[in-house]
């Protein structure tokens, strides 16, 4: 588990977003591509990737990848 | 002439199966019907609340976890004739298809879809449906209508419905009837559970497809109650929407 491994885990979930295109400094939220789908299927993503059942609140209250990230490996 | 279908003569002691009676829509289901006057045998997973479930009226309970047809065989083999059967257990994955794990699709299909059709066939074989029972299945409005996220849970409900219609045809001729209810959005357990996962946005959103908001255990319990009485002796093999108007 790295947060490079997640940073790509993270394009690879949300559509319509570049490989390559977001840092640890990404405010994942303010993303134009982030939308209800897209909140959806990141939790499923951590769910299927990391094992780990987050709850929207971690989502909607983490500013970052790297926060995200924090929560994730925490 | 159909009488007593009133408060606690409706259901005059007849002997009712509430399957997943220890979810918030079941034991709602349950005590609804007890206070209708029916003679409950309880089933449910979480044997904690199974207890406290009883502990409320004097009904009989088994625990019983549905994971396989061999548990449906035990069910089946320990409750008497039955009146009436209400399946209420159901899981509910909320999970774009990309990130769906295989285990989540098998529990979902099977707890929501082949367990109930599967209880059904034990208690034939065991012949515990009296002539003129009433077989009632929780659906819900996701089977109708296309919700992301909800492809493995849809299906079952999907599934559950199209049994319930050709079972309604086989079992006519004894007189016994197969319904399905679909409630829409109820504050339930399983509702919160969902809420965590998905965005407010989302949430806000669907509550406004419900020209009369959210609804309560208790509406799904005084429709199940309809279809499991005499009052609904000639409804057979449909899909009733509890849904405060979702799906117009």
């Amino acid at each position: 588990m790295s947060l490079a491994k997640f940073i790509e885990d993270f394009e690879a979930a949300v559509e319509d977003i570049e490989p390559g295109s977001l840092t640890a400094t990404t405010k994942y939220r303010e993303l134009e591509a982030w939308d209800s789908l897209a909140f959806l299927t990141v939790i499923a993503m951590i769910d299927a990737e990391y094992d780990l059942r987050l709850k929207g609140d971690v989502l909607k209250s983490c500013e970052t990848l790297a926060a995200l990230y924090a929560q994730v490996s925490a | 002439m159909i009488v007593g279908m009133g408060g606690s003569d409706k259901f005059n002691n007849q002997q009712i199966l509430v399957v997943g009676a220890t979810g918030a829509l079941g034991g709602a289901i349950a005590r609804h019907l007890q206070v209708e006057g029916a003679d409950l045998i309880v089933s449910g997973r979480d044997q904690r609340k199974l207890a406290a479930l009883t502990a409320e009226f004097a009904g009989s309970s088994l625990s019983v976890d549905l994971s396989d047809s061999t548990r449906c065989a035990q069910l089946a083999e320990a409750v008497g004739e039955l009146d009436g059967v209400v399946y209420a257990a159901g899981v509910a994955p909320v999970v774009p298809v990309r990130y769906l794990k295989d285990a989540d699709i098998e529990a979902c299909l099977n707890l929501n879809t082949t367990m109930p059709l599967l209880l059904i066939r034990e208690l034939l074989k065991k012949k515990r449906l009296k002539l003129g029972a009433s077989i009632v299945w929780i659906s819900s409005v996701a089977s109708a209508r296309g919700t992301a996220g909800y492809a493995a849970y849809a299906a079952s409900k999907a599934g559950l419905e199209a049994s319930a219609r050709c079972l309604a045809l086989e079992l006519a001729p004894k007189r016994m009837r197969v319904n399905c209810i679909a409630p829409g959005m109820i504050k339930t357990e399983m509702a919160d559970a969902t809420a965590e996962r998905i965005s407010d946005e989302a949430l806000a959103a669907h509550l406004k497809a419900y020209p009369l908001g959210a609804g309560q255990p208790a509406d799904v319990a005084a429709a199940t109650s309809f279809l499991l009485s005499q009052e609904s002796r000639w409804v057979t093999g449909i899909t009733l929407p509890v849904d405060g108007g979702f799906s117009i």
